[in-house]
């Protein structure tokens, strides 16, 4: 437990001193900023335009860390060779996968913080700071959806080369983003037996809509206690499954 | 006791790399163990298969037939690691992290901490020559300081057994003398240490038993004088004369040269060496150095193989 709590702490210290973070959040911060000078030109309740952008570019700007950090966490140290000195510690490759997972959810945390914050402040500026509080539901779901991201990105990054393993954890956010949608529309346009193949592939592919209850709040369509819930497991779900794959995958790797 | 590493019937085959059919022998039929305190250095040309041992050695990768024990135990368990400590071939660390913190990392890792933590890093940092640059970040540091830094992180646990590989390049000739100095003083506290170097000259000395590897293969190990074959070992007698003497002591035997104002003469064999010094001591010369010099073993492993050194 010790070790995985230091692999984490300094993967942590690692990721956050990188200047490419900085970068990136620099990027979220402008597309606010556009988001809200687009909102100066449109007619509508602005605090509800706001919003949307608001937690969007949370979503996103969470997303691309997940998948950005997360492919390179565990290839990064077998190009650089920096898993070998780690390695020869008293540290299982168990553990090691661990604590770099955790050492990425602790950084999507604290950014997922700094980017409410500045959330919080536009809101305020437009007069609606509250808002936030309603709001916490759906930054909360967004990071469940982001742990499931990072698992898989973990996963790759135990498997493969970093563009394989991008192109794999994008994928798998695209499935995830598109089918619910993409079942729905393809269901009601196919025969019966077609449609009952594809309602049972529904449950084997990632569906992030579990995820999504950020329009429901938004525009006040009130949300399910239980919605939330759900959500949880569901992402409880996916991580053990994936990390559970990572460990195996890892422990019976050549470090070469 | 418990061997602190044991090799035996060790084969690793790798596939190639481009070509999917081909197979590559880096490690082939190894057998050998190691004595507690001793220093063995393993030492081949580049591409010999010394990282490949090393590698198994610490559990990274598995041999393809054969067994090894590390403390009478499996390499990949991690209890094992406890009491040993690595340095890598061209360590490399996060970037990001100071030298300071990444022994505390490291530390933290191997059990320890608080202050036996900050006074253990303090003294290995002094130790390795980086005390003043304990708070910069390691991508500051040079390829030779990441070398050092690396010889600190192995000996944060205060290992039992130290494996490096290559601890000497990528050091000027102060830094190598200086991880020589190291490896000495982790023998003289009763360490075992495990070191392979392409360069022979950087072994010979410091080994209390050398292993040479060659294509894969085990082709001694041993002693210096072991692996030097009796009949290499030439006989050297070094004299001085007085001026009215010197055109004499010329003439004194064939083959007879001036070094630094010394008259030297090479023997043939150890009869030849007796013959001569009698001769040279009844003549009433002053010998100042006379013995038996063993050939390096860069000598004799060229000889052997017939090869240049990388
Ligand atoms: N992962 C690998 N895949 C294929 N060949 C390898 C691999 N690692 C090492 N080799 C080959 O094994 C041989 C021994 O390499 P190595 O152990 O690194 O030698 P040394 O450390 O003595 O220079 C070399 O021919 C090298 O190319
Ligand atoms: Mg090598």
């Amino acid at each position: 437990m010790n070790n995985i709590i230091s692999v984490s702490y300094y993967t942590f210290l690692e990721m956050v001193r990188n200047k490419v973070l900085y970068v990136l959040l620099f990027f979220a911060l402008f597309i606010f900023v556009l988001g809200i000078a687009i909102t100066q030109m449109t007619i509508g309740d602005n605090l509800d335009i706001i919003s949307d952008i608001g937690l969007g570019t949370i979503e996103i700007f969470s997303t691309v860390l997940a998948i950005f950090l997360g492919i390179n966490l565990v290839q990064k140290e077998l190009t650089l060779k920096t898993l070998y000195p780690l390695l020869s510690k008293p540290l299982s490759r168990t553990e090691y996968v661990l604590g770099k997972f955790f050492g990425m959810i602790f950084l999507i945390v604290v950014e997922i913080i700094v980017m409410s914050l500045i959330f919080l402040v536009l809101l305020h500026v437009y007069g609606g700071p509250e808002r936030l509080i309603a709001y916490l539901p759906a930054i909360y779901t967004i990071f469940l959806q982001t742990a499931t991201i990072i698992s898989v990105a973990v996963l790759c990054s135990t498997l493969t080369e970093p563009t394989v393993g991008g192109i794999l954890t994008i994928s798998f956010y695209l499935i995830g983003a598109t089918s619910y949608n993409l079942v729905y529309a393809i269901t009601h346009r196919t025969s019966e037996n077609v449609a009952k193949v594809i309602n049972t592939l529904r449950y084997i592919l990632p569906d992030f809509s579990h995820f999504n209850i950020k329009d429901n709040l938004v525009y006040g369509r009130g949300l399910e206690g239980l919605h939330i819930g759900f959500a949880s497991f569901y992402a409880l779900f996916i991580v053990l499954i994936v990390l559970s794959l990572s460990v195996i995958f890892f422990n019976t790797k050549e470090i070469n | 006791m418990v061997k602190p590493i044991e090799f035996k019937n060790v084969s690793k085959t790798f596939r190639h790399p481009m070509k999917v059919w081909d197979r590559i022998e880096a490690v082939k039929d190894l057998s050998f163990s190691m004595e507690n305190g001793e220093i063995a250095g393993f030492v081949g040309h580049n591409g010999a298969g010394k990282t490949t041992a090393i590698k198994m050695m610490m559990g990274f990768i598995w041999p393809t037939a054969g067994e090894i024990q590390v403390n009478g135990k499996d390499p990949g368990d991690p209890d094992v690691k406890k009491s040993i400590g690595f340095l890598p071939e061209r360590p490399y660390f996060y970037s990001q992290l100071s030298g300071m913190e990444l022994l505390s990392y490291f530390g933290k890792l191997t059990g320890i901490k608080g202050t036996v933590l900050r006074d253990r890093s303090e003294k290995l940092l002094r130790r390795v020559g980086l005390f003043d640059d304990r708070n910069r970040k390691l991508s500051g540091y040079s390829k030779g300081m990441l070398q050092r830094i690396g010889l600190a992180q192995a000996l944060i646990n205060d290992p039992q057994l130290v494996i490096m590989d290559e601890p000497m390049s990528g050091l000027d000739p102060i830094g190598r003398r200086e991880v020589k100095e190291i490896i000495r003083s982790l023998k003289r506290e009763g360490k075992s240490v495990v070191f392979s170097s392409h360069i022979l000259a950087d072994i010979e000395n410091l080994s209390d038993r050398v292993l040479i590897i060659e294509k894969g293969l085990m082709k001694h190990f041993g002693t210096v004088p072991e692996i030097v074959p009796p009949d290499r070992i030439r006989y050297k007698i070094e004299f001085n004369a007085p001026d009215e003497m010197k055109d004499a002591a010329f003439s004194l035997f064939k083959g007879i040269r001036v070094v630094s104002n010394r008259f030297v003469i090479d023997c043939e064999d150890l009869d030849d060496f007796n013959v001569k010094l009698t001769s040279i001591v009844q003549k009433g010369y002053t010998v100042h150095d006379a013995g038996g010099v063993y050939p390096s073993l860069e000598e004799i492993v060229f000889s052997q193989s017939g090869e240049v050194a990388s």
